[in-house]
């Protein structure tokens, strides 16, 4: 019994460090050429006012120091998520604790004599991997993209509605100083689709 | 029973100088001593609680600076205090033990005190500060570890070698992010105050210990409500150094999308509990004598201790308190910075001393 359990321990703890792994994804392919780089993801909402006569953009104060931090830590050419993802460093020392946090782990298991001990280690170790398990699953579950609610945005505005979803910032570098909005909206889209 | 002065003659042994430490406060004498009802006590707790988070709440920026400002210092003095108090005269079979803890406490801060100096004297220039928390972070775990490991095997009936295992995890987590997992160092840092004092009330006050768990388990509920209502509140203006710094502190940069007014509040919230707990509730709890007198510190009243030197570590100490102040209203956010870089030593030392006593 306290074999299986063992195994079963050491089989569920590598099954849910797949999840963490990951170091194994392919690096994502560099482009020579200048991209534009994603500064911050937020939500934006485009309304319409009868009685303006200038079209505005208000930017809270809170976001735009955030873009100016996000924008002068970016001089490396990524944003700051990509760079944590590509520490490669980090993520072989990670890599490397957390082999030998399961071959401690495993090594402690299998030399403590409590059964008691044995048991709540297994139970923790599945109560991880059904986390873990879930958490993907959830992935599955998120909401849908934020092009589903652009689709409404033509709809919308011959209504006077306001329509509200996600918007990546990107820092481009260009010639003029035209602020550009693209949005996600094909031409044979139709409103709730 | 400690081995005073007057009973120095039966030259002890080594087993019963370690026990010095464990009886530094002998629970008889506390018992007979006890005014305060477990109801009151609980009140007390309650009502600091609810206080500091209203305080903490409604300003934020003025309450870390006041706080700052009037108990950084002296809780700094009376953690030494109570340091002393917990320290055997002779270490006998804890010798490795000391050993490492002591070696860790200088060696981590003289490490963390480094870093932040390089880069200001313009020896380093600060590329791969990231790697280089990261590292710190790394020793520090495995140095607990250590010490988990080494207090473990005092005692054949605790198989602490658990710690390991989950010291490599913890490492592996710093890694991914060591940025945020020193700012979990931040928070986590003044609950260790609220173990201190149960483990302290354990000894010397055994019946307040009940109440005082069920006081703790209104804490989440306190802190939950305070995230509540203020996760909705705009972030605080931080135009000036002095503000800026406390919201980095907080770690306003590492966390963006949160409230600034959220995270400042909730770091000086947990702050004042840690104060609170150092500065009134472990010295006045189960004390036998004034807090200045130093026959009641077994390591300088016993009669192979150090009094002189206790007492002229307590005399010093005061005065270092003395120059904080006068640095902080001389210039606050310089001595600020300098103050939480210094004061990591006092959130290493926590670390042997509260294994001391589980």
């Amino acid at each position: 019994m306290k074999q299986i359990l063992i195994t079963t321990g050491i089989v569920v703890a590598l099954a849910a460090s797949a999840v963490f792994a990951f170091a194994d994804l392919a690096r994502p392919k560099t482009s020579p050429s200048k991209e534009p780089k994603t500064v911050l993801y937020t939500s934006m909402e485009v309304s319409t006012d009868a009685k303006s006569y200038e079209a505005r953009l208000q930017i809270p104060q809170s976001v735009l120091q955030q873009i100016a931090r996000e924008a002068g830590n970016t001089s490396s050419g990524t944003s700051m998520g990509q760079r944590l993802m590509n520490s490669s460093t980090r993520t072989v020392m990670a890599g490397v604790f957390m082999f030998l946090a399961i071959s401690f782990a495993g090594v402690w298991l299998a030399r403590t004599n409590q059964r008691r001990t044995v048991k709540a280690v297994a139970a923790v170790l599945a109560i991880a991997f059904m986390f873990g398990l879930a958490t993907v699953m959830v992935r599955a579950n998120a909401g849908p993209p934020a092009s589903f609610y652009w689709q409404h945005l033509p709809q919308n505005l011959t209504q006077g509605k306001p329509t509200q979803a996600g918007v990546h910032i990107q820092i481009v570098e260009a010639d003029d100083s035209t602020i550009k909005l693209i949005m996600p909206i094909k031409k044979g889209d139709k409103p709730g689709e | 029973m400690p081995v005073t002065r007057t009973q120095g003659a039966c030259a002890p042994s080594m087993e019963r100088a370690e026990n010095i430490s464990v009886a530094a406060w002998p629970r008889v004498k506390s018992r007979a001593t006890t005014r305060v009802s477990a109801k009151t006590f609980a009140a007390i707790i309650v009502g600091s609680a609810l206080m500091s988070a209203a305080f903490a709440s409604s300003i934020p920026l003025q309450a870390s600076i006041v706080t700052v400002f009037l108990f950084a210092g002296p809780h700094n003095w009376f953690e030494l205090r109570y340091f002393l108090i917990r320290l055997p005269v002779r270490f006998g079979r804890s010798r490795n033990f000391f050993l490492v803890a002591f070696g860790g406490i200088f060696g981590l801060t003289l490490a963390y005190v480094s870093l932040p100096a390089l880069y200001y004297a313009g020896v380093w220039t600060g590329e791969n500060w990231t790697t280089a928390i990261a590292w710190w972070n790394t020793a520090l775990l495995l140095w607990i570890a250590a010490l988990v490991l080494m207090r473990g095997r005092q005692t054949s009936r605790r198989d602490w070698s658990w710690a390991l295992p989950v010291a490599f995890v913890l490492c592996a987590v710093n890694w991914l992010r060591p940025d945020l997992f020193s700012l979990a160092i931040v928070y986590l840092h003044p609950l260790v105050a609220l173990w201190f004092l149960d483990r302290h009330l354990k000894r010397t006050k055994p019946e307040w210990v009940r109440t005082y768990r069920r006081c703790l388990m209104f804490l989440p509920l306190l802190l939950a409500g305070m995230l509540w209502q203020l996760s909705r509140t705009p972030s605080l203006t931080d135009d000036n150094g002095l503000f800026w710094r406390i919201t980095q502190h907080a770690g306003a940069e590492l966390l963006p999308n949160i409230s600034s007014h959220m995270l400042v509040s909730t770091h000086v919230f947990l702050e004042m509990l840690h104060y609170g707990v150092w500065i009134v509730a472990l010295p006045l709890i189960g004390a036998t004598g004034a807090i200045w007198k130093v026959n009641s510190i077994p390591v300088a009243n016993h009669a192979r201790g150090f009094p002189k030197l206790v007492a002229g570590l307590l005399v010093f100490s005061l005065f270092a308190v003395a120059i904080l102040w006068l640095g902080f209203s001389m210039n606050y956010t310089a001595t600020r910075d300098i103050y939480f870089t210094i004061a990591i030593a006092h959130v290493l030392a926590e670390a042997p001393f509260l294994l001391r006593m589980i």
